[in-house]
């Protein structure tokens, strides 16, 4: 059977979370037709992308040492397909690419790029920044990124995974175009599977009778929805250490709280915000026709929807952060509940650990032996005493 | 050899610039705007980015090199070149910048003049360099003896840097920390100076916040980090009343911990702290989490000198300092604790807000020392050095 290793590199906001949970609950399934998909978790690739690029983030790169060499060495060992998926991978550099390549060994690598329009990118982007503990505005978020000097952190990171004909010469320049395949995200209020199709068809999943129910998605936020969490962040950024915030606000207000409010305004863009994007799509559609990849979908999906009415998050205005901040307010006094309800469990349980040696002390013998210690503690003779005995009876 | 400049983006700029790459590794230090000469580009790898060929044309510089390699020493330096070129820089700053004179898609990174690259941006290189050198070198052994029978038993909490050091130094001398009823030892200084000391410390152990930051983040939820909270820290170790020593007064320490005397302890200068900070992040992605605490100590130890004074609390942060500050005397007094020294000494140092330059550290300071770190391995070579440092008693 032929070697063949499947590399899905980005872009980030693009349905990479239901893909990779799907292949991370379906490895069983995927392994009886010869196709590997080796995650002891569901992070594991994201871990092995953060070693191969040396990224630390936030703590989280501790769990990663050696990540990509055991993930690239389980792929070598594969006698069939193998599938490496994660959006961050689209930021790694010439030498990082070449790097990575040279570690699959001599398996025919494609390359997979799922793709969305700038249109929809930009508002998931910044809301995924203001998920990521910062609050930059709006505004201030497109004036960065429409900079053309690209000299910030999140300009420079927004661009390296985001600049669709940059990520393919990065990782597709010793490819040929019939093993750069890339996936087009359907316009919005699409089918649903139509996405899923789309990735079926690049990974060559069809047929295959997958689990497809969706237990972890990247869910977006409304305007005020977001505008609030950015509120947020202006005060508990700079008090809340990252391991705190990802659970805390990341996942409980963000993902389990905020993103249930599916009637809010979506975000978009600016009318002038909005040409400027399209036109830079059009320009990047040019570009990759002419190359002759492999597309899953069209790449006119790429141009992205008309423009429509605006929400400026930046001008939210009180009565509209009311509904979402009382919403946040209860989910937090829950968790806070429950938290007390583990707190008041683990100190139970000190008690009765404490108890129980309290009455293991009970006894005369106790005492004495007890007595005889303190009052050798106290004197250096005394405590070399101690030490010698201790030794003789071999509890030191 | 042509005379074209790098500046005009022509079919031979490729070759060019494979050309200043191939004359950076045999230790050349010619910029790339003055780079004129050519070599084959088929067959090379990827171009580096600026990051990476600026920084090894400053350890070129920094190593006084010729353009010519001699024997092993010319082996040894372009395998070190080999590593910088291949070297990613950490983080999540700009990926590797591509130069400016070639040709350019008109998509990624704008190009960049190399000798423009910022400090920072060649540290991100330098760090991941040095981490990879600090790993290969492994940990130094810790000294560890028979414990003394008759040792007085105590427990060091307070000033890290001194902690961790007298407890290293006493542990060599058979007298661990520990046992039981121990004294807790509570090691105090000004307030200012033990926040520092305090995430110095932590920048040689897991790394930190940069020190504007770490400090914000205390100063807003209006708390004093574990260890440099005196009343707090002997709490935890469940200090009694008769058992506690809270200690000011650094002379009178080493009767403290039943011995006459300790040597003296060095205080990181602010960028050695900087650099260990960066050090400490890319360790913690190349080793598992149990064997960072031990390489990091060896940097602690071997890091070479710096005249760089360790990093001052700023003028914007002292009254909060100065209020945690009475707030811990306040604590020490209604505890009860017996203090060796004078509380008073807790204050932070009124004369150091008028202490002149930066609060915090200097990225062009802390690229010379990793620089310098790269360029002359001695503090890799042998065991831990005891030489005379700048020191503190």
């Amino acid at each position: 059977m032929s070697r063949r290793v499947l590399l899905h590199v980005g872009c980030p906001k693009t349905g990479t979370s239901y893909l990779q949970d799907v292949l991370f609950r379906n490895q069983k399934v995927l392994r009886e037709h010869d196709i590997l998909y080796p995650a002891d978790r569901f992070d594991a690739h994201f871990l092995a992308a953060l070693d191969l690029m040396t990224l630390p983030w936030g703590g989280l790169e501790t769990e990663a040492v050696g990540a990509w060499d055991r993930l690239a060495e389980q792929v070598r060992d594969w006698h069939g397909t193998s599938i490496i998926s994660h959006e961050i991978f689209a930021r790694a550099t010439p030498t990082q690419v070449a790097r990575a390549l040279e570690s699959l060994g001599d398996a025919e690598v494609h390359l997979v790029l799922s793709v969305r329009d700038l249109v929809r990118q930009i508002p998931a982007e910044w809301q995924e920044n203001v998920k990521h503990r910062s609050h930059i505005t709006y505004a201030k978020f497109l004036r960065t990124i429409r900079d053309p000097a690209r000299d910030s952190r999140i300009g420079s990171w927004f661009w390296a995974v985001q600049e669709i004909p940059d990520i393919l010469d990065r990782w597709g320049a010793s490819l040929p175009p019939s093993q750069v395949h890339l996936v087009t995200v359907p316009p919005s209020g699409a089918d649903r599977g139509e996405l899923w199709r789309r990735f079926s068809h690049a990974f060559g999943l069809e047929g295959l009778d997958l689990d497809l129910t969706a237990e972890r998605e990247n869910p977006s936020l409304g305007v005020p929805e977001t505008s609030l969490l950015r509120t947020i962040n202006q005060r508990v950024t700079s008090i809340l250490a990252p391991p705190d915030y990802r659970p805390l606000v990341r996942e409980l207000l963000a993902h389990q709280t905020l993103s249930r409010g599916v009637a809010s305004a979506r975000l978009g863009l600016a009318p002038d915000d909005h040409a400027w994007a399209q036109d830079l799509c059009r320009s990047w559609v040019e570009v990759m026709t002419s190359r002759g990849y492999d597309v899953s979908g069209s790449l006119d999906d790429l141009i992205g929807p008309d423009p429509g009415s605006f929400a400026d998050p930046d001008v939210a205005t009180a009565d509209v952060l009311l509904p979402p901040a009382l919403d946040a307010i209860s989910a937090l006094l829950v968790e806070g509940a429950r938290l007390r309800a583990v707190e008041e469990r683990l100190h139970e349980e000190l008690r009765e650990a404490r108890d129980e040696r309290d009455r293991a002390r009970l006894t005369p013998s106790y005492r004495v032996k007890r007595k005889i210690v303190t009052s050798l503690e106290d004197s250096p003779a005394g405590r070399g005493t101690l030490d010698a005995y201790r030794r003789a009876r071999g509890k030191k | 050899m042509t005379t074209t400049s790098p500046q005009s983006a022509g079919p031979g700029a490729v070759g060019r610039a494979h050309g200043w790459v191939a004359h950076l590794r045999d230790g050349g230090t010619t910029p790339w705007l003055a780079w004129t000469g050519e070599a084959d580009p088929s067959t090379a790898r990827p171009l580096p980015g600026a990051q990476q060929l600026e920084l090894l044309r400053r350890l070129n510089l920094a190593s006084g090199s010729s353009a010519q390699p001699r024997g092993d020493h010319g082996r040894d330096r372009t395998r070190l070149a080999d590593r910088v070129l291949a070297t990613p820089a950490a983080g999540r700053g700009k990926a590797d910048l591509p130069l400016v004179g070639l040709p350019h898609h008109g998509f990624g990174a704008v190009p960049v003049d190399p000798a423009t690259v910022g400090p920072h941006e060649l540290l991100r290189v330098a760090s991941v360099l040095l981490a990879d050198d600090l790993v290969a070198l492994g940990a130094d052994p810790v000294t560890t003896t028979w414990a003394k029978p008759w040792r007085r038993r105590f427990r060091l909490v307070g000033d890290p840097v001194v902690t961790v050091a007298l407890r290293e130094h006493l542990a060599a001398r058979g007298r661990p920390e520990g046992g039981p009823r121990p004294f807790v030892v509570a090691v105090g200084r000004p307030l200012d100076e033990l926040l520092a000391h305090t995430w110095t410390q932590r920048c040689f152990e897991t790394g930190a916040t940069p020190w504007a930051e770490w400090l914000r983040f205390w100063r807003e939820r209006d708390q004093l980090p574990d260890r440099a909270d005196l009343v707090a820290s002997v709490r935890r170790w469940r200090g009694h009343r008769p058992f506690v020593r809270v200690v000011t007064d650094l002379d009178r320490l080493p009767r403290q911990v039943g011995v006459r005397s300790v040597p003296a302890v060095r205080v990181p200068g602010a960028d050695q702290a900087e650099l260990a900070r960066r050090i400490a992040a890319v360790v913690g992605l190349r080793v598992p989490a149990h064997e960072r605490p031990g390489l990091m100590r060896t940097l602690q130890q071997r890091i070479p000198d710096s005249t760089v004074a360790p990093v001052v609390v700023p003028d914007r942060e002292r009254d909060w300092v100065a209020a945690s500050a009475a707030r811990t005397v306040r604590g020490v007094t209604r505890a009860g604790y017996s203090v060796v020294g004078d509380l008073a000494d807790l204050a932070p140092h009124a004369a150091a807000s008028m202490a002149s330059g930066p609060a915090g550290p200097d990225d062009q300071q802390v690229l010379d020392l990793a620089i310098r770190m790269v360029v002359d391995p001695g503090w890799r070579a042998g065991s831990a050095r005891t030489t005379e440092r700048q020191v503190e008693r």
